[in-house]
């Protein structure tokens, strides 16, 4: 014991061994915390489902009434109206949540207009919708 | 064999070798975790797709529903004058020709029963209601006097007829009568908060002949403003159905619904608390994302 005590040269191999486990265990816990992020964002994208349950034309406004039937949480981030993005109010669902979003817009009667929502994840919604009288 | 030895003890002397087998191990564990679970969260969204399509479900028919069905007593008549000949309430249920026999009492000649009622105010709660109907179908022995019937006022404690749309009572002919009332605006008086009605069956008051009264029928029923929805479901699995919108040019109204249809099945939906109008588009919406329309006038 006194021996080993006295010896200056086994120390280095100890810290070296306790340096190489810490980056070892560093290591790790960045490939699984990094494994559980991917992990995560692609099954929140490949679970993301949601259907447009009604549009109505108002004055000024078409109000689009939207269910998320995924297995996410779904956010609104841009609506199109014949290709061109429009100004509507934000809109967040969770899972089988469901609720309006107003869209800012001038529309002209008996007008087919093509309409798409897409989420923050990128996934879409798009259909053709006529006017009222 | 010694070239074997000789390669084992080459094998354990460089560490380099080693650490690398352990990297590439750990590596593949990692991609195995996350192709294990994009694969299998793939499945299940697939199955949910797969669901979904499969599902067939179709409003086949939306009409307007203007009366509820009757409701008949569930107990026996009170009798405050005259007796019971023969029968009972139960006769008085349905409309077949089996009936409830009464007699006028002997010294006055007066008969004067009560039936008490009940209306399904989970199906049709009070908040929808805007009238009640009431209907006697009789035959009397003696057609000479008039037959009323009037309903126990729970604000004024009496049994009253104020606000019936008729209090002139009914002039019987000989056979079967049928005598109808409707209580109008005035019915929240009539019925109790808990759907409760008492209805009076009274004569004019005292005569001559004893007179004997069958009753055929006496029921209540609840004058709405609702719709009735059909739903088939001709898909190989149950629907859930959690929406109901009613379109028309004024307006978009969504109703919260809550009603599994199985597979095969036909059901139909009673709602009070919607008013169709005049044109509209009827939308059901499933849990599973699926729409089907009806368009009606």
């Amino acid at each position: 014991m006194l021996k080993l005590w006295r010896s200056k040269k086994a120390i280095t191999p100890v810290l070296s061994n306790v340096l190489l486990l810490v980056i070892a265990v560093a290591g790790m816990s960045i490939s699984i915390t990094a494994t559980y992020v991917i992990t995560g964002n692609l099954r929140e994208t490949m679970g993301e489902r949601f259907i447009v349950e009604d549009v109505w034309f108002r004055q000024g406004v078409i109000s689009v009434y939207l269910r998320n039937t995924g297995k996410t949480r779904i956010n609104a981030a841009g609506i199109y109206v014949d290709y061109m993005t429009q100004p509507f109010t934000e809109l967040q669902l969770e899972p089988l949540e469901h609720g309006w979003t107003n869209i800012t817009f001038a529309w002209t009667p008996n007008t087919v207009y093509y309409l798409k929502v897409i989420t923050s994840r990128g996934t879409q919604v798009a259909d053709y919708y006529k006017s009222p009288p | 064999m010694q070239t074997t030895t000789s390669r084992r003890r080459d094998f354990k002397q460089d560490r380099r070798g080693l650490s690398n087998i352990i990297v590439v191990v750990l590596s593949l564990v990692i991609l195995a975790i996350i192709v294990v679970n994009v694969i299998l969260w793939n499945y299940q969204m697939s199955q949910s797709d797969w669901e979904r399509n499969q599902e067939t479900f179709t409003v086949s028919n939306v009409s307007r529903l203007t009366r509820s069905p009757w409701f008949t007593t569930q107990t026996e008549y009170q009798l405050n004058r005259g007796d019971r000949v023969s029968g009972s309430y139960s006769n008085t249920q349905f409309v077949d020709g089996n009936y409830e026999r009464f007699r006028e009492s002997t010294p006055t000649r007066e008969l004067d029963i009560n039936g008490t009622f009940s209306i399904d105010i989970s199906t049709y709660p009070l908040a929808h209601i805007q009238s009640v109907e009431l209907q006697l179908i009789y035959s009397v022995g003696d057609t000479s006097e008039q037959w009323y019937m009037k309903a126990y006022n729970w604000t004024s404690g009496t049994f009253s007829n104020v606000g019936f749309n008729s209090t002139n009572g009914d002039s019987p002919i000989a056979g079967w009568n049928s005598y109808a009332v409707n209580l109008t605006d005035q019915w929240r008086s009539y019925v109790g908060n808990g759907g409760r009605i008492i209805v009076k069956v009274h004569d004019q008051g005292p005569d001559a002949p004893p007179t004997n009264i069958d009753i055929d029928y006496l029921a209540i029923r609840p004058v709405i403003d609702g719709a009735v929805f059909t739903f088939q479901n001709t898909g190989p699995r149950t629907a859930h159905l959690v929406s109901i919108w009613i379109c028309d040019l004024v307006a978009h109204r969504r109703y919260e619904t809550d009603i599994f249809v199985s597979s095969g099945e036909t059901m139909s939906y009673t709602r009070v608390d919607i008013t169709l109008p005049e044109q509209y588009t009827t939308k059901v919406i499933t849990e599973r994302g699926n729409t089907s329309v009806y368009v009606g006038n």
